[in-house]
């Protein structure tokens, strides 16, 4: 009931890409959208905007304990509430070969036990503390995090530092959590944006460990306690840990009250897991079908990839993004949703991992309007690739990220999580503001040049997931090689 | 002009009020006034300096219980066409500026409020106001722009019900199966035929009905100071004259004196799923509170009671998720006949009559033994820690301001409701749960995959029921 969703999902992503032809796109139909782009006046009685305020980047105090262990504090006294956030270095991307995804079964047994207490004892105690554990497998880490009362932070301190320590996986937790993951897999596997990005990391990087997304039904049935507890050895040791806390709390007492409940974890001597490598960027411009029978709307995707967190273009892409598709008021919105109404909530985000970034546009359209849709995403993304934004597209997209950012970052939550996602990348607190002013920086030539080089629909995979004979004689018209994918 | 004054101020921090309860440690405030304008317009304005950013919240006393009959959905769409442009400022603008500013904003419509909310560094607050002002005084009314977003509203209907597994039947179906008067029971989102319907002329009127500043509340929250906001405020919406707004019909249901049972298929989902609801006492009952907390102590997260005992101790439920006014707001912002809902998600080699017998078990123990006063203590602090959770961020607090100023003249609530909650005694849940929870006062729909054979009819109408 809501004006529409916003995906709040920006960040990182690869370098080599190779040169790239400018590549106009061959449009089917021309886009009646085309003249549209010269902006009117502004009211004559709008007031103008107020004079700007500096935008503080957080304050973060950083100390490592003797045994590894990275702690990230901003001390934000006031409102009562800390947030804590927990990254460890290894993901979906570091699970074994024969059980893909087992870190997301990890991550939903990580709270289920201890040698000290009973998973239902750690909800509890939790909730006692004003929290909730919430555990998360991405494709570098694993992450856990919990917002909890201010006067109950050493409680919950107390409850993470345990399972962080000491998690055990017990039998019976296990096997029930892999009952349910199997069913949630099928109930995910009703949802078209699951099935979307499912496929497409598995179009964009094929055999990489990047392509996954999620635990296939064999890999729940392969996986068990021993798994578990191996993989929780190898990854969760104080050297490969960030911990940030963020909120109503001095900085000085909570450090001791983390080294008395973390100073006795022990690193193993091995050295950690080495890096992955990059992904290779080889995108075929075809369609790739996942078929959902019964569907009244196709999700359309468009995706490539970009470039990743510390290539130079990296910032300046997020400012094309945001003409193109990643505001309201950008092109793909005001297009395909403003000016067409084909759809509810179009968008393109960024998602950043450490060896890549994927740059995607997404739709969901009812049927009949299929194959118009994708011919208008492919017009907006070579207008980016082939002609200069305006001025005030582009001060605006630029005003927008950094007003974004500043107003993300006001959340405990949020700033906690960005933080422990910059540790994870190898960068420091202080990025956030050199990201910043590079976004501030950037110029329409710099914008045209990722554009040209990142934009063009040529360099994207098409996912479509619908009644696959409403897609193939919407798409066919486009004359790309069609395959099924699941 | 002169202001009719109505001020408030709160210290940070009141100490001395709390002893006597739990060991709740945080007594949080923030420094929070009022006025209302001659014209009605009543402004809430709340300071925080932590950063230099504002959020705004305006919301209208219009929501889904009240559209009009043959007109399902409209509040909604109604809300969409909003943004959709004025003489003054043409479609495009609002979003260019709030986006060029550096801000977000949305709207959202729930069952007796609309809210158009922003948030943006301060530098564009003037522009925003100047922007609320603009579309409370008149619209676009334009055809061509109802169209498109008749379009849009269809599809958000689509990717948010049609095109959905489960399709939101535990917030659309199950009030139209537990109410039986059309301003409780309707589709909020809207039968296709009645959004079809819709014609320029309803816009017009709904706007002239509602959309008057006697019938809004301005909430701003951030780095501002009172005097300069009311200064502002007055300055962009003074002018606005004040209307006649319908009075507000009674909308009590017919008492419910049996339980209501129904089954549907889904041809999206994959695993079955139940959704009960019980009718709740009236908000500001004696129960409310109680309700509130019964509500928590059932569905809020892993240590619920419904969690631990559906899906770990008998491993008959796969999710657990519901409260009272769930999932279309809190247990403390609604203004009419409401429900404690539950929605539960249940692997296909349990039956129904299984999943059932469970729950009730649960609420049955609940009824003849009570929580211990530690389970709610635990449950209130978790409670407390949400709602101040509600209160972060600039634009989520205005929301809510704006919310308790709306239902009951007094933003104040906003503050109370964690000291109020505190007061709940576990004889209050038990005596509460003796007396909602009961079969007689419930609604269920069962809900089970489609067989695979006839499964190529779409689904026509939303909630999707067959």
């Amino acid at each position: 009931m809501t004006r529409f969703k916003m995906i709040q999902n920006i960040i990182s992503a690869t370098s080599e890409i190779r040169s790239m032809k400018i590549f106009v796109g061959i449009l089917l139909l021309a886009s009646s959208f085309a003249a549209a782009q010269k902006e009117p006046p502004l009211p004559k009685d709008l007031p103008p905007y107020g004079p700007e305020k500096p935008l503080a980047t957080p304050s973060v105090k950083s100390a490592t304990l003797d045994n590894g262990l990275n702690l990230w504090l901003v001390s934000e006294p006031g409102f009562p509430k800390v947030a804590l956030t927990v990254a460890v270095r290894g993901g979906l991307a570091a699970d074994p070969a024969n059980l893909p995804g087992l870190s997301e079964l990890l991550s939903k047994t990580i709270d289920q036990g201890t040698r000290a207490r009973s998973a239902k004892q750690i909800a509890q105690e939790l909730q006692a503390a004003g929290g909730d554990l919430s555990a998360s497998a991405n494709k570098d880490s694993v992450d856990v995090s919990s917002v909890v009362l201010s006067s109950k932070l050493d409680a919950a301190i107390a409850v993470l530092a345990d399972i962080l320590q000491n998690a055990s996986f017990p039998d019976a937790e296990v096997t029930l959590a892999k009952r349910n993951l199997t069913d949630s897999l099928e109930q995910q596997e009703a949802e078209p944006r699951f099935l979307a990005s499912r496929a497409r990391d598995k179009v964009l990087f094929t055999d990489h460990p990047y392509h996954v997304t999620s635990p296939t039904r064999d890999s729940i049935a392969a996986a068990n306690s021993a798994n578990l507890r191996e993989v929780f050895a190898q990854r969760f040791r104080p050297d490969q840990v960030i911990l940030v806390a963020v909120g109503d709390f001095h900085n000085d007492k909570v450090l001791a009250t983390l080294k008395s409940a973390f100073g006795s974890w022990k690193a193993p001597a091995k050295a950690p897991a080495a890096a992955i490598p990059a992904p290779p960027v080889t995108v075929d411009h075809a369609v790739y079908i996942v078929p959902r029978p019964g569907s009244v709307q196709t999700t359309i995707e468009l995706a490539t990839i970009g470039p990743k967190l510390g290539d130079p273009d990296y910032e300046v892409t997020q400012v094309a993004n945001a003409i193109y598709g990643g505001a309201f008021s950008s092109r793909l919105t005001s297009n395909i949703r403003e000016d067409k109404g084909y759809t509810y909530s179009p968008y393109s985000f960024l998602a950043s991992y450490l060896k890549a970034r994927e740059m995607i546009s997404h739709a969901d359209v009812r049927n009949e309007v299929t194959s118009p849709t994708l011919n208008e995403i492919e017009y907006e993304l070579n207008r980016v690739a082939t002609t200069t934004p305006t001025e005030e597209e582009l001060s605006k997209a630029k005003r927008y990220l950094v007003g974004l950012e500043a107003l993300r970052l006001q959340d405990r939550g949020s700033l906690a999580n960005r933080l422990a996602t910059l540790w994870v990348a190898g960068l420091p607190p202080e990025q956030i503001g050199v990201s910043g002013k590079k976004v501030s920086a950037a110029t329409a030539a710099e914008v045209d040049a990722v554009g040209q080089k990142y934009f063009p629909a040529h360099r994207t995979a098409i996912i479509a997931v619908g009644e696959e004979k409403v897609v193939r004689d919407a798409l066919s018209p486009f004359g790309l090689p069609f395959h099924t994918v699941q | 002009m002169k202001l009719i004054v109505v001020k408030f101020c709160f210290s940070f921090l009141v100490a001395a009020a709390a002893l006597s309860y739990p060991s709740y440690a945080e007594q949080w405030k923030a420094p929070t006034s009022m006025k209302k304008l001659p014209n009605g317009l009543i402004v809430v304005v709340s300071e925080d300096h932590s950063a230099p950013t504002f959020g705004l919240c305006i919301s209208y006393g219009i929501g889904f219980r009240l559209e009009p009959e043959g007109r399902t959905g409209f509040a909604h769409l109604f809300e969409h066409m909003m943004f959709e442009g004025t003489p003054n400022a043409p479609k495009g603008v609002l979003d260019r500026v709030i986006e060029g500013g550096g801000g977000n904003n949305n709207g959202d419509t729930r069952y007796d409020h609309t809210e158009y909310i922003e948030t943006a560094p301060i530098s564009t607050l003037d522009p925003v106001l100047w922007i609320e002002a603009d579309r409370l005084k008149t619209l676009d009314f334009s055809v061509k722009n109802l169209e498109n977003q008749r379009n849009v509203v269809e599809e958000e209907v689509r990717v948010n019900v049609l095109n959905r597994p489960y399709g939101l039947f535990f917030a659309i179906d199950l009030p139209g199966k537990a109410f039986d008067t059309y301003p409780n029971a309707h589709n909020f989102y809207g039968d296709f035929h009645d959004l079809d319907a819709a014609k320029i002329e309803d816009v017009q009127k709904f706007y002239e009905q509602y959309y008057a500043p006697n019938n809004a509340v301005l909430a701003i929250v951030g780095d501002v100071q009172p005097e300069e906001i009311f200064a502002k405020v007055e300055k962009y919406f003074a002018a606005i004259p004040a209307r006649s707004v319908p009075p507000r019909p009674k909308v009590d249901e017919p008492a419910q004196t049996a339980e209501r049972r129904s089954a549907q298929t889904d041809k999206l989902a994959k695993v079955p799923a139940l959704a009960v609801g019980y009718r709740m006492p009236p908000r500001h009952s004696p129960e409310a509170l109680a309700a509130a907390v019964t509500g928590e102590l059932l569905h809020n997260g892993q240590a619920s009671r419904l969690y631990q005992a559906l899906v770990k101790e008998k491993q008959v439920a796969l999710s657990v998720d519901g409260g009272v006014n769930w999932p279309l707001g809190t247990p403390f912002e609604f203004n009419g006949p409401t429900l404690m809902t539950s929605f539960i998600v249940y692997p296909p080699n349990v039956t129904e009559d299984q999943l059932l017998a469970a729950f009730d078990a649960n609420i049955r123990d609940l009824i003849d033994k009570g929580p211990s006063q530690q389970d709610v203590d635990r449950v209130v602090t978790k409670m407390r820690s949400d709602w101040y959770g509600n209160l972060e961020n600039p634009i989520d607090r205005a929301s809510a301001l704006s919310h308790a100023t709306l239902f009951d003249g007094n933003f104040d609530l906003v503050y109370q409701i964690p000291d109020d909650l505190a007061k709940v005694t576990a004889a209050q849940v038990r005596a509460f749960a003796a007396k909602y929870l009961v079969a007689n006062n419930r609604t269920v729909i069962n809900r089970v995959p489609a067989p695979k054979d006839r499964n190529q009819d779409a689904t026509k109408q939303p909630g999707g029921a067959q």
